[in-house]
């Protein structure tokens, strides 16, 4: 069968985001005022037409499996294909502790279901990267320049733990795999690749037979001479968010109207849950500015630079500047917030003040009072 | 499947009073809020009231409406046994008729109702804007031993005479009916809502379509009919917010509601949600210079400007040093650069303000002052100035009212 499989992983522990790691894998991280991660992946692959998805779970996925469902909400609840949840079924090590340590462990730990994938081609992805990709194109220029694995990448060397670089000759072609660098060079791999689902399966039996692990190192960095790898550099707004830090300023960069028309283009929608919230509401004493607000929020006092998620509310006198509140963060009146990341349903008691720094904004823990 | 209360909403009128809005809508369809449709109302209410089955009755305009309901998932009205059904005129062997007015369309879905062998069948409009416990009426309807309840509310003593009012006894039994009367014996009005213990009504019904010089009409034909045949008709009180919206201005004064919650219409509250079809669409974006006071904002709206007092539903865009005020503007209504819209409904569905235009004006209080209405899809060019209660239709053209 022509056309696309798409295989999303969810299993990293990524440390570097403190407390909004802890209780949710990186993949369901909350972004852009309604969004989860693995919105993103998942809403790439079915604008590309992609029917089948099955998503790698490992670790803490309670919250992933209530945000996936049965996947109606990307319209992957089918009779035939749709949306797979694939736990370590097939996992020897201590079950839902540690997490893989690589992609091929993962892939063979539910080998069984690379065996049913009725199309040609997957595309593996990570569940936490945020993009808009447009993946039928990606795949449109595998098929088309004869590569054995299309790996997509960033145009930039932009640092991030863990990544992968590539560096490409003249026509694109792969020349150099890099990890582990303390000052990043190449092409910052957003960890999308594109191979044919044969080749899939014949370099995951390999690997795993000879106990190897790892997807860069064993394949692409060990083969990178065998096969064809071939980059597809994308130059669009792109990010894994693995510290604070980083969620933060990718959280503000979405105050910029070129990034959002980027992220959200109208060709490719990204799909989230509903919430059955009512209409957001801003009161006569409300001011709210440079801000991004999903529904339900009820503003009454200062909201300026900020993202607003589900259920928010800011109360009279109260003055929220460059943070990020995730849903039903209650803000009391007078409490005044600066560079503050607040989990869900949190609450800031009346007249508080908590003041991080754009170069350190504080978490507030999920439930937390302050 | 035996079902003990089954729901049928007639959501088939025209509701030639809103004019423009309903022109390729049928009325419950017409968008409420910032992110509902009327009909939202009861199908939310039926769910949250224990009742899975729900029949919508259709006829004018459909296509939007039955795209909208769909399964009915929004509303976890798509079980396997009940769920929503949307019911059509249809054709029969004997041919077929358009409904011809509330009681027939209800007396041609007999058939479907006697499915579910129900005990008590609602009526319900797709009209108002309220929330009410249907469970609770019901248990009304039997400890009253009724054939039929009606729900009713106190209104003004100068407004009665609009209304369908009933004179009840100390019990709250109904002793007299009258539709629209010029002297109202009482102050409880009618709102549409009924309970009948079906297997009365369905008697009624066949009655009724039987008598040559009915009107086949539940408020003029079977509720007199059978009050003068003596069956126990009850009252049921409710004095939370109800509001038909059958009309523009009364559908621009319920959205204002809905900014204030001392009203009476709070839909923040989540013990009683209500549901909607929602569009997927980034969350709203307030701008730099952006100017939002008592207003509802929603999804995939992009404000620059000015907003007062006004409700913007999703993906609507008001350019910088734009104004609005008082206003409520439908999904995709775009209210450009320096544009001033006061006292409107914004028809949305690529309704445009154009750069500069002037939309409408604050109330002068002498005759001829009235809403300003622009159609789904009416585009203004550049510095148009349009009247105060003027209408336009979606080719831009003047419709009167």
């Amino acid at each position: 069968m022509n056309g696309l499989h798409g295989i999303i992983f969810s299993y990293e522990q990524r440390s570097g985001l403190k407390e909004l790691s802890a209780i949710r894998s990186a993949a369901s991280l909350p972004f852009a005022g309604r969004y989860r991660a693995v919105d993103f992946p998942l809403s790439n692959l079915v604008n590309a037409g992609v029917t089948d998805v099955g998503v790698v779970l490992n670790g803490h996925y309670q919250s992933m499996l209530d945000h996936l469902g049965s996947g109606k909400v990307w319209d992957l609840s089918r009779k035939r294909g749709g949306l797979k949840i694939l736990p370590p079924f097939n996992y020897q090590k201590d079950w839902g502790v540690m997490p893989f340590r690589g992609k091929i462990e993962a892939l063979a730990g539910v080998r069984s279901y690379l065996d049913n994938i009725r199309q040609d081609y997957v595309v593996l992805m990570d569940g936490d990267l945020v993009a808009n990709l447009p993946l039928a194109d990606v795949l449109e220029q595998h098929i088309a320049s004869g590569a054995d694995i299309s790996m997509v990448c960033a145009n930039d060397s932009f640092f991030i733990e863990d990544g992968t670089y590539f560096e490409k000759d003249g026509s694109g072609r792969v020349t150099e795999v890099l990890y582990h660098l303390q000052t990043p060079r190449g092409y910052r791999s957003l960890e999308t690749y594109v191979l044919s689902t044969k080749l899939l399966k014949e370099l995951v039996d390999e690997c795993h037979g000879k106990g190897q692990y790892s997807w860069r190192q064993d394949v692409l960095l060990a083969k990178k001479d065998v096969l064809h790898e071939q980059c597809y550099v994308w130059t669009g707004f792109a990010t894994q968010m693995r510290t604070v830090k980083e969620y933060y300023d990718r959280s503000m960069q979405l105050l910029d109207p070129v990034i959002r028309r980027d992220l959200f283009t109208p060709e490719r929608p990204i799909r989230a849950k509903g919430a059955d919230k009512a209409s957001t509401y801003v009161g006569e004493s409300g001011r709210c500015v440079n801000a991004l607000v999903a529904e339900g929020c009820r503003i009454e006092g200062v909201v300026e630079n900020s993202i607003l998620f589900p259920g928010v509310v800011v109360e009279a006198g109260a003055e929220v500047r460059n943070c990020v509140l995730f849903k039903e963060t209650a803000v009391r009146r007078g409490a005044q917030l600066q560079y503050i990341i607040a989990d869900k349903n949190v609450e800031i008691l009346a007249d508080r003040t908590l003041i991080g720094h754009e170069s350190y904004p504080i978490v507030l823990a999920k439930g937390s009072k302050v | 499947m035996k079902k003990e209360c089954i729901a049928m909403l007639l959501a088939g009128g025209q509701g030639s009073r809103l004019y423009v809005l309903t022109s390729d809508v049928a009325k419950p369809a017409v968008p409420f809020g910032g992110k509902y449709r009327i009909i939202d109302f009861p199908l939310s209410n039926c769910i949250n009231s224990g009742i899975d089955t729900v029949g919508v009755l259709t006829q004018y305009r459909p296509l939007e409406l039955n795209s909208y309901i769909g399964s009915g998932q929004p509303w976890d009205l798509d079980g396997s046994d009940g769920g929503v059904h949307i019911l059509p005129p249809y054709q029969g062997a004997k041919g077929g008729t358009w409904y011809k007015g509330t009681a027939n369309a209800i007396y041609q879905n007999i058939g479907f109702i006697d499915l579910y062998e129900p005990e008590y069948v609602v009526i319900l409009s797709g009209d108002h804007i309220y929330k009410m416990d249907y469970s609770d009426m019901l248990e009304r309807h039997k400890a009253a031993g009724a054939a039929c309840t009606i729900s009713v509310m106190e209104v003004p003593w100068a407004e009665a005479s609009r209304f369908g009012i009933m004179a009840v006894d100390g019990d709250d039994m109904i002793t007299e009916f009258a539709e629209k009367p010029k002297e109202p014996k009482s102050n409880l009005a009618s709102m549409g809502i009924y309970v009948f213990s079906w297997q009365a009504l369905r008697k009624y019904l066949t009655e009724d379509e039987a008598d040559p010089n009915s009107e086949n009409d539940f408020g003029k034909n079977v509720i007199p009919t059978m009050l003068n045949s003596g069956e126990r008709m009850a009252a049921y009180r409710f004095d939370g917010y109800w509001k038909d919206v059958g009309t523009l201005d009364s559908l621009w004064d319920a959205n204002m509601d809905m900014l204030s919650p001392a009203s009476g219409l709070d839909l923040t509250d989540e013990s009683w949600p209500i549901y909607a079809r929602s569009v997927n669409a980034p969350p709203a974006f307030l701008g730099a210079e952006a100017k939002v006071t008592h207003s509802a904002v929603n999804r995939g709206s992009d404000v620059e400007g000015t907003v007062e007092n006004s409700v913007l539903f999703t993906n609507v865009t008001v350019g910088r040093g734009a104004k609005v005020s008082y206003s409520v503007l439908l999904p995709g209504t775009v209210v450009e650069e320096g544009a001033t819209v006061e006292y409107a409904i914004l028809g949305g569905s690529g309704c445009r303000v154009g750069k500069g235009c002037q939309v409408g004006g604050t109330p002068t209080g002498k005759p001829g002052w009235g809403l300003t209405i622009l159609a789904p899809g009416c585009e203004l060019p550049d510095k148009k100035e349009i009247r105060p209660g003027v209408m336009l239709g979606s080719n831009g053209e003047e419709v009167s009212r």
